[in-house]
């Protein structure tokens, strides 16, 4: 039994329950935001952005995230040599905390996404509950990815000191944000209660 | 059935939201207006505030990038405060202030990209990088920003949008 098998939905944003008439449409009457039944177009968006993102995946981690020039010598670090960087000279603790937000988290978003979009169009009905979870975490996690531009973006505010060191971000840190932004945008555009759909065929 | 959270009810009604998320909008204008971090390199100085940090990445040609940083780390948050406390405030003494609903649904969209603590995350591992090129201080503003973190996460889980929609109530219907 689903709230659409009733025709009821709750707003997106206020959480308010209302009977949705026969379009599946409607403005919500305490906020205003328009109301479905499920989002429109929720498949076709994801995967618009998510392949976007992972066709941004490939520059993110091939071009330098950031140049540090000193005393005439530059050396490019991409995203993975600045994780292997803190493993090598930081300590490890941090280096695993970046590895996790800046390499698992994009990759396993990103597949996990694939995966629920996949299960979903199949008309799966398996694992719903973990499917659901799995949606929970990535949008949950998402975020910290950006943490990698934050590091850059302070970086090269901090060492500008002429001839002696410099820091230029580079191009790798652009297509990273797109990453990061388009997988949340990604996520956001995914309704979890397509999952939950097509149960009327297999166990009513 | 999903195992998610629904409804819970936070403690301290309206008042304590408008305590912290007031607390939080003076620590992020003393984050703003410090030294945030300098480094010392050859004896030199380098002083930067939080704002510095998106100057930067626009200095350097990447005017996205500025844009991003400096929604996620100043704006963003500023937003989410001032128009949570609007709304707050405008409740709380049940004047009917123009754009109440508009802000209020805003706000939920607004959270994903207030990214205080992911920002915090990037300063420890700036640290650690430039720790052995160069010296490092903290700045007044890197406290303020600190506890702006805290009380802005104490502030945004004691705020309650279902309560607040409920108070607001369905226009021309009584509640």
């Amino acid at each position: 039994m689903r709230a659409r098998d009733v025709g009821l939905a709750s707003c997106h944003t206020c959480g308010l329950l209302l009977h949705l008439p026969a379009s599946g449409h409607t403005h919500c009457p305490r906020c205003g935001t328009p109301m479905h039944m499920r989002k429109p177009n929720s498949l076709n968006n994801t995967w618009a952005l998510l392949i976007a993102a992972i066709i941004a995946y490939l520059p993110a981690n091939l071009y330098p995230v950031m140049t540090v020039i000193s005393f005439g010598k530059s050396q490019s670090d991409t995203i993975m040599s600045g994780v292997i960087y803190l493993f090598a000279h930081g300590d490890w603790p941090l280096g695993l905390i970046v590895f996790i937000a800046s390499v698992l988290v994009p990759l396993l978003k990103m597949l996990a996404l694939l995966y629920l979009l996949i299960t979903v169009q199949k008309k799966s009905h398996r694992r719903r509950l973990q499917r659901t979870r799995l949606y929970r975490v990535v949008e949950l996690v998402g975020r910290w990815s950006m943490v990698d531009i934050f590091v850059v973006a302070l970086l090269a505010a901090l060492v500008n000191v002429g001839a002696v060191a410099t820091i230029e971000p580079g191009a790798g840190a652009i297509a990273f944000s797109a990453v990061v932004i388009l997988t949340m945008f990604a996520a956001m555009n995914f309704d979890p209660r397509l999952i939950w759909d097509y149960q009327g065929e297999d166990n009513g | 059935m999903c195992g998610a959270l629904l409804v819970r009810n936070p403690k301290g009604g309206l008042d304590r939201p408008i305590a912290l998320y007031s607390t939080a909008l003076i620590l992020l204008l003393l984050a703003n207006i410090f030294p945030f971090l300098t480094l010392e390199i050859g004896g030199r100085q380098e002083i930067t505030t939080l704002f510095g940090a998106s100057q930067a990445m626009y200095n350097a040609g990447m005017g996205e990038l500025a844009v991003v940083v400096f929604l996620t780390s100043i704006l963003a948050p500023a937003l989410m405060m001032t128009s949570s406390l609007y709304v707050l405030l405008a409740v709380r003494f049940r004047k009917s202030l123009p754009g109440v609903r508009v802000l209020l649904s805003w706000i939920g969209h607004l959270e994903p990209w207030v990214m205080l603590d992911v920002f915090m995350l990037g300063v420890l591992v700036a640290f650690v990088k430039l720790g052995n090129m160069a010296t490092m201080y903290t700045g007044n503003s890197l406290y303020a920003f600190m506890g702006l973190i805290v009380v802005f996460a104490a502030a945004s889980s004691s705020f309650d949008t279902h309560l607040l929609w409920h108070k607001l109530g369905i226009p021309g219907r009584k509640t």
